[in-house]
C-alpha cells in the first residue's frame, strides 16, 4: 500500500514536471483608431464589420497570418488583445478606394486614425413615413470618378434595433430578388456619369406596424472586389400606437 | 568443469547464431517488386487509387471533404447543391462551406507517381500493352486529383516525381505553379491516357470495365477541364478579386487570350468521345421513367462512375462501403431510417419555365389533385424531382402546407414577404405540427410535409429529390448505409453539354454543332427542340437543367463568375400546396422556404484559401489567394 502511494506521489512529480513555462508575453497590447471619410472628414459611416482592419505582425514572421479587427457602427475600431510587436495594418474590406498600409509598432495602448476615400458619398437623405410605408430618398456623388467600378443599386435597410446595415435587417422589408413584385432596391447598374449625380433615388419599403420603433438607413454598393456598401445616416421612425 | 564446458558451449551458439546477418525483407512490409510483379498486385494498388480519388459523390461534403471515415459518411443532404440555390438544405448559407475544407492530396499524388516511375521497371513481366493501360489510369487518375486542386485554389505546385524525404529542403519546398501550367499540365496527363491507353472492347482488348478508367473518360474528362480554364480565363478577366496571387497568375490572372485555346481544347477532346458513348434511351417510350433509370441501371452513357458495395467489410468506413441516398433525400415517411434535410428549390423548377400555378387573373389555378400540376411537365423535370402528388413506395408525397378555410384573391398578395394579407389570418390559414391534426376531416398539413415541429426533417420547399434515388426498393430496405447504386461521375450528356458551351464560345462556324448537341439533350428530355435564335444563356441553363443535382453547378457558377450575382442575399423560393376547404381543391404558392435562409457568394470565394497547416510547413506556397 505504501509502495503503491509513494509511486503514485512519484508520478505525480514527473507529470508536474512536464509543464513548460510559457515566457511569451500575453496579448496585452491594444489598438484603436478612427476609419475617416477624407469628404467629409468625420467617421466613415458604416456598421459592425462593415470594413476591416488587416494587421500582420511582420516581427512574428516573414508571411504572418492576416488578423482583423472588424470595424464597430461607428467607424471606429478597436482590439484590447494585442500581442506587442511590428506590424503592418492596412483598412480593407471596405468601401473605399484601395488605401495605403502603415507600419508601426504596436506596444501599449496605441491608436491610429486611418483616412479614407469612400466610392461614394450618400447625400440629402430623407425619409418619410406614411401609413404602413416608409419612403427615404437620397442622392449620390463621389469623390473620384475615374475609374469607379459600376455602381449596382441602393437598399433600403431597416431594423428594430439602432444597428441597422446590410448585416442587421428585417428581410421582410428589403426584397432583392428582381424577379419578385415586390422589388424594392433602386437599380443603377452602370459606371458614374452625369445623370447619376443629379437624380434623386427613392426606395419604398412596406408593411411596418404600429406601435414600432424602426430605424433606417439607405446604402449604396459598387462591384469591387468587396461589394460592402456606403450607408446614410440612421434614422428613426416611431410609428403611431397601435390601434 | 563441467560448468565451463557448457557455458563455453552457449557462449559458441551465441557468437555463431549472431553471425547472420539482420538485413532481411521485413515480413510486415509489402514491397514494390511484390506488388509491381504480379499483376494482381498491380490492380490492387490500382484500385487503390481510385478509391481515393478526389470525387464529389454521395458521401462528399464540401465544408468536410471525401468522408473516407466514419462519422457523418451517412448524412448525404450535407452536398454542395444546398449551398448553392439549387436546393434548400442544412446548410445555414453559401458561406458554411464555400471556403471548403483544406484539401491537399499530395500523398494520394506520390502514390500516383510511385506507380508511373516503378511500374516500367518489370515491364518485361506484362505485355506492353497492358504496362501502357495501367501507366494510362495513372496518368488519368494524376490528371483528376490535379484538377480537383487547381479548380479550388489555382495554382498549386506541380510534383511529377517521387521526392525523397530525405532530400534537401530546398526540393522539398516546392513552390507553386502558375494556374495556367496547372491546366496544361492536367491537359497533357490526359493526352498521355489517351495514347498509352487500348482501344477497349477491340484487338483482343477487354470492353470498359465498370468504375474504371478508359481512354474515352480521359478525354471526356479533357473536356470538363478544358471548358473551366477556359471559362475562366475569359471571366476571370473581369471579375476578380485583385492580389499578388492573382498579379503572379497563381489564383487569376489568366491572360483572356488563353480562353480560345482551351475552349478548342475542350471542343476538340468531345468530339473524341462521340461514338464511343451514347445518351440513354432503354426506357422508351416512357421519357420520364428512362430518365429516371439512367440514373440508376448500368448503361452506356456512364463514362466514369463510382461502386459501392452493401458486402464491404468496412461498411461506413470506406469510400467503397455503402452510402444512404435512399434514406436521406426522401422523408421517414418512406424509408426506414435516418432523415431527409435537403430539398430542390422551386428556383430550380423555374428554369423550365414558369409552373403552372396562376390564372391569367392572377387568382391560384385550383387543382382537384395535387398530382395534375406536374403531368404537364417536362418529362425530364418531372424525372429530376418527386412533385407534390407524386407516389414512391406505394405512398404518396401529400405535401401541404397547411389549410386555408377559403381564400380569395390573388396569387400575389399572398406572398409571404407581404405582412398583413387578406387570407393570412390566423382564423382563416390554419397550420398544424401533427399531420393527424383535422379541419373537417381533411389533414392540415401533410405527412410528407411540410410539418414546422420537425424542422426540418421534410420538404421545406414542397419538392423532393427525385434523381437517384431507387424507387424498386423496398422501404424496410431504406436505411442508413443501405444504398449501393453507383454515382455517375461523367456521363455523356455531360460530354454532350460541354461540347456545346465550348462551339458556342468559339464563335460563329461551330454554333450548328453546339444546336445539334443541345437538340439531342432536348429530344431525350422530352422537350421542345433548341432553335438557332439559341443564346449562350440558353446553352448554360440546358445545363444546369440537365445536370441539375449532380453536383456541377456550384462549379459552373464559379468558372463563369457569376456567383456572386446569382447568390448575392438570395433566397430561395418554395411550391408550397394548400387545402381551401371550402371549395374542396388544393392551391399552390410560390413563396419564400419557410426557413428564409440568405445565401450570399463573396467574391474571393472564387478562390479558396490554401490550407493554412501547409502555408505554415512551405512558405514557397505564398502569397495566399486574394482576400484571405
Amino acid at each position: 500500500m505504501k509502495k503503491i502511494i509513494i509511486l503514485g506521489l512519484g508520478l505525480l512529480f514527473i507529470g508536474a514536471s512536464c509543464t513548460k513555462v510559457d515566457n511569451y508575453p500575453g496579448p496585452d497590447s491594444a489598438f484603436q483608431g478612427n476609419i475617416i471619410d477624407s469628404v467629409t472628414g468625420k467617421n466613415m459611416l458604416t456598421e459592425t464589420g462593415g470594413i476591416n482592419i488587416m494587421l500582420k505582425q511582420l516581427s512574428w514572421s516573414d508571411n504572418p497570418d492576416p488578423y482583423y479587427i472588424p470595424s464597430k457602427p461607428d467607424g471606429t475600431f478597436e482590439d484590447t488583445r494585442i500581442f506587442s510587436g511590428h506590424y503592418s495594418v492596412i483598412p480593407t474590406q471596405g468601401p473605399f478606394w484601395p488605401a495605403d498600409s502603415i507600419v508601426t509598432d504596436i506596444k501599449g495602448a496605441t491608436t491610429h486614425n486611418f483616412t479614407v476615400v469612400p466610392y461614394l458619398e450618400i447625400t440629402n437623405f430623407t425619409h418619410v413615413q406614411a401609413g404602413d410605408s416608409l419612403v427615404m430618398t437620397c442622392q449620390l456623388s463621389a469623390p473620384r470618378t475615374v475609374g469607379l467600378p459600376q455602381i449596382l443599386e441602393v437598399w433600403p435597410f431597416v431594423n428594430n434595433t439602432p444597428f441597422v446595415g446590410s448585416g442587421a435587417y428585417i428581410s421582410q422589408l428589403t426584397i432583392s430578388d428582381h424577379n419578385s413584385p415586390s422589388y424594392n432596391l433602386a437599380d443603377i447598374n452602370s459606371t458614374w456619369n452625369g445623370g447619376i449625380a443629379t437624380t434623386t433615388y427613392k426606395v419604398v419599403v412596406h408593411g411596418l406596424l404600429n406601435g414600432r420603433t424602426y430605424y433606417a438607413r439607405v446604402g449604396v454598393r459598387v462591384n469591387d472586389s468587396y461589394k460592402k456598401y456606403n450607408l446614410s445616416e440612421v434614422a428613426q421612425v416611431v410609428m403611431p400606437p397601435e390601434k | 568443469m563441467k560448468k565451463i564446458k557448457y557455458i563455453s558451449l552457449i557462449l559458441a551458439i551465441i557468437i555463431v547464431g549472431s553471425c547472420h546477418k539482420l538485413d532481411v525483407p521485413p515480413l510486415n512490409i509489402i514491397s514494390e517488386s511484390q506488388v509491381f510483379s504480379t499483376a494482381n498486385g498491380v490492380q490492387a494498388y490500382i484500385a487503390n487509387m481510385y478509391t481515393f480519388l478526389p470525387m464529389e459523390d454521395f458521401v462528399y461534403e464540401p465544408d468536410k471533404g471525401f468522408l473516407t471515415g466514419d462519422g457523418g459518411r451517412w448524412q448525404n443532404f450535407y452536398q454542395m447543391d444546398a449551398i448553392d440555390g439549387e436546393m434548400a438544405g442544412p446548410y445555414g448559407g453559401t458561406g458554411d462551406a464555400a471556403q471548403g475544407f483544406g484539401l491537399w492530396p499530395y500523398d494520394r499524388i506520390r502514390n500516383i507517381n510511385i506507380l508511373i516511375y516503378d511500374l516500367p521497371k518489370y515491364a518485361s513481366n506484362y505485355t506492353a500493352d497492358q504496362v501502357n493501360e495501367w501507366l494510362g489510369e495513372a496518368y488519368f487518375c494524376r490528371a483528376y486529383t490535379y484538377f480537383a486542386l487547381v479548380k479550388r485554389y489555382g495554382g498549386v505546385p506541380i510534383v511529377r516525381t517521387v521526392i525523397d524525404p530525405a532530400a534537401s529542403a530546398a526540393s522539398l519546398l516546392v513552390p507553386r505553379n502558375t494556374e495556367e501550367d496547372v491546366y496544361n499540365f492536367i491537359g497533357s496527363d490526359l493526352d498521355s491516357a489517351y495514347s498509352l491507353m487500348w482501344e477497349p472492347g477491340s484487338g483482343g482488348h477487354p470492353a470498359i470495365q465498370q468504375g474504371a478508367a478508359s481512354k474515352y473518360a480521359a478525354m471526356a474528362y479533357k473536356s470538363r477541364v478544358m471548358l473551366f480554364a477556359g471559362s475562366i480565363a475569359k471571366y476571370g478577366a473581369v471579375n476578380y478579386v485583385d492580389g499578388d496571387a492573382r498579379a503572379k497568375g497563381f489564383a487569376g490572372g489568366m491572360p483572356a487570350g488563353d480562353a480560345t485555346k482551351f475552349f478548342q481544347a475542350a471542343y476538340d477532346a468531345a468530339k473524341l468521345v462521340e461514338g464511343h458513348f451514347s445518351l440513354y434511351t432503354g426506357g422508351y417510350p416512357d421519357k420520364v421513367q428512362n430518365y429516371v433509370d439512367l440514373f440508376l441501371k448500368p448503361n452506356n452513357e456512364q463514362i466514369f462512375i463510382r461502386q459501392y458495395s452493401l458486402s464491404d467489410p468496412q461498411r461506413n468506413n470506406d469510400n467503397s462501403g455503402p452510402h444512404s441516398y435512399d434514406a436521406t433525400m426522401t422523408c421517414r415517411y418512406m424509408t426506414a431510417d435516418g432523415l431527409s434535410r435537403t430539398y430542390p428549390s422551386m428556383d430550380y423548377a423555374e428554369r423550365f419555365g414558369a409552373l403552372p400555378i396562376v390564372n391569367s387573373d392572377g387568382t391560384p389555378v385550383r387543382f382537384s389533385d395535387r398530382a395534375d400540376l406536374m403531368t404537364a411537365l417536362e418529362p425530364r423535370l418531372q424525372a429530376t424531382i418527386y412533385f407534390p402528388g407524386a407516389t414512391l413506395r406505394g405512398l404518396t408525397f401529400d405535401v401541404q402546407r397547411g389549410t386555408y378555410k377559403t381564400f380569395n384573391g390573388s396569387a400575389a398578395q399572398e406572398l409571404s414577404n407581404n405582412l398583413n394579407t387578406p387570407n393570412d389570418d390566423p382564423s382563416n390559414l390554419l397550420f398544424a405540427s401533427d399531420p393527424n391534426q383535422l379541419y373537417q376531416n381533411h389533414r392540415i398539413v401533410g405527412l410528407a410535409g411540410w410539418n414546422p415541429s420537425t424542422g426540418d426533417d421534410n420538404t421545406r420547399t414542397g419538392l423532393y429529390l427525385r434523381k437517384y434515388v431507387d424507387y424498386a426498393k423496398a422501404q424496410s430496405a431504406c436505411g442508413l448505409y443501405q444504398s449501393a447504386q453507383s454515382y455517375i461521375d461523367m456521363r455523356y450528356g455531360e460530354v454532350l453539354l460541354n461540347r456545346a458551351e465550348a462551339a458556342f464560345e468559339l464563335g460563329a462556324s461551330l454554333q450548328a454543332d453546339a444546336l445539334s448537341a443541345i437538340n439531342q439533350l432536348r429530344d431525350r428530355a422530352g422537350a421542345a427542340p433548341a432553335t438557332v435564335s439559341m443564346t449562350i444563356d440558353t446553352i448554360r441553363n440546358e445545363r444546369c437543367k440537365e445536370l441539375g443535382f449532380e453536383h456541377q453547378y456550384w462549379w459552373d457558377i464559379r468558372r463563369w463568375r457569376t456567383a456572386d450575382q446569382v447568390l448575392d442575399n438570395r433566397k430561395l423560393y418554395a411550391l408550397l400546396p394548400y387545402y381551401v376547404a371550402t371549395e374542396n381543391k388544393y392551391i399552390f404558392l410560390k413563396q419564400v422556404e419557410p426557413f428564409q435562409r440568405t445565401y450570399t457568394f463573396q467574391k474571393k470565394w472564387y478562390y479558396e484559401p490554401l490550407p493554412g497547416g501547409e502555408l505554415s510547413k512551405n512558405p514557397n506556397l505564398f502569397p495566399n489567394n486574394p482576400g484571405y
